[in-house]
């Protein structure tokens, strides 16, 4: 297999497989995308969830292409298909491109292969989700006005409202950091409990 | 097959691109619910004019649903049932105009058709193809999942077990689709760097442009209306 080098360019091989994982990578964020709605509290927990449980996909994507642009296109993709969904913001919109960006950089200098590389570049990709809720925030009360004119029940705001402090700003941020470790262990430990014995990576 | 159908019914991708980014903007800027109602008709017509009867029917039915719920029947409805049934009708209301451009352009746009618009939109070859394979394994990891769900029924694994075994099976099964797909598309000369060309071509014809147009006062309208 020719998987060795982190140099060469993007074959075609390479860019199914991005494509193959990208997909299941968005089904579980849309999952949980979804589920925000619920609960506040889900939301702003919410890139937390999702880098926990695609640990695996990105792990695994970044096994099979050791090379440089996998999470760009990864993210790319992501915000492509959201962007035509209608779910984006600006925020959300500049954060994951950041965060894509520093994530491939990590990737390429911690030479593509290593468990802790790709475990840092995971944690900086997965913090792009935190665009999502980051306009609690950053235009609080723009923000708030303009969900309760879209109709968005009194309760939810109301509890919204009580969650927008700086402490919980922080846990936006902590959430997917831990997400993203934990992600990564369970990731591992998968791997060398059913991928390798497979034989697939 | 298809080469009887009139100039009028086809319609070029990237004219349903543009749908799709009008049908964004309009969501966007927030703007009245006439707009709104507007744009759904419009849509609505597009897919008559295209043939598509059936879908016209059913997603006009579903907003004008939606719409009865939101203004009709949940503000008279008890309270405990308006909480949890509010929110779900206005996300549904909310991504309706960008769901309905959606689904049109799934039904009448093949995959084939919008690699060849990316390609004439000069979008680079190392973007086409992710985002063709990705489209296209949507519909692959549901029923994947679905496979997955009977064989956990049949072996009766405990529900703790249950997301592990559903992720490891769904990785193994996508890494060996990747390996497939890419035998088979090499051998297809996905790597060929030339050029490539197609049997199918595009144009922008007269519907083309004037649904553009349309769209275009559109979001017009609902970028100068608050």
């Amino acid at each position: 297999m020719a998987q060795s080098s982190g140099k060469g360019s993007l074959k075609g091989k390479d860019l199914i497989t991005i494509g193959i994982f990208s997909a299941i990578y968005f089904v579980i964020n849309f999952i949980f995308m979804l589920m925000g709605g619920l609960h506040p509290m889900m939301w702003i927990l919410m890139p937390g969830f999702i880098a926990l449980l695609t640990g695996i996909p990105f792990m695994l994507m970044c096994s099979k292409v050791q090379k440089m642009g996998a999470v760009i296109l990864m993210g790319t993709i992501t915000g492509l298909i959201y962007f035509v969904t209608g779910m984006f913001t600006v925020v959300i919109l500049v954060t994951f491109a950041a965060s894509c960006i520093l994530g491939e950089a990590v990737r390429s200098l911690s030479g593509y292969s290593t468990f802790k590389g790709n475990l840092l570049a995971f944690i900086c990709f997965s913090l792009g989700m935190t665009g999502s809720p980051l306009p609690i925030w950053l235009m609080h009360d723009k923000f708030i006005s303009q969900i309760s004119e879209q109709g968005m029940p009194a309760e939810y705001i109301t509890t919204l409202e009580k969650l927008s402090s700086p402490a919980m700003l922080l846990v936006l941020f902590l959430a997917p950091v831990i997400g993203a470790i934990a992600g990564s262990l369970i990731s591992k430990k998968m791997f060398q409990k059913h991928f390798i014995k497979a034989g697939i990576v | 097959m298809k080469e009887k159908e009139s100039v009028i019914k086809v319609l070029d991708p990237r004219t349903c691109l543009m749908l799709l980014i009008f049908a964004n903007l309009i969501t966007f800027f927030q703007s009245s619910i006439w707009i709104e109602v507007g744009w759904i008709c419009f849509l609505g017509c597009i897919m008559l004019f295209m043939g598509q009867y059936r879908m016209a029917v059913k997603w006009i039915f579903t907003y004008g649903f939606i719409l009865l719920l939101q203004y009709f029947l949940l503000p008279a409805a008890p309270k405990a049932i308006t909480t949890a049934f509010t929110l779900l009708v206005n996300y549904s209301r909310r991504m309706f105009p960008c769901l309905m451009a959606g689904a049109f352009m799934i039904k009448v746009i093949s995959l084939r058709q919008f690699i060849l618009a990316m390609r004439k939109m000069r979008i680079p070859q190392n973007l086409i193809i992710p985002i063709s394979v990705t489209i296209r394994y949507f519909p692959a990891i549901k029923e994947e999942v679905h496979y997955i769900r009977d064989a956990i029924k049949l072996r009766n694994i405990r529900s703790a077990d249950k997301l592990e075994a559903i992720i490891v099976p769904l990785m193994i099964s996508a890494t060996a689709t990747a390996e497939e797909l890419s035998a088979a598309a090499v051998t297809r000369g996905i790597e060929n760097p030339i050029r490539k060309t197609s049997v199918t071509e595009i144009k922008f014809r007269l519907p083309d442009y004037l649904y553009g147009f349309i769209g275009l006062l559109f979001t017009a309208g609902a970028f100068v209306i608050k």
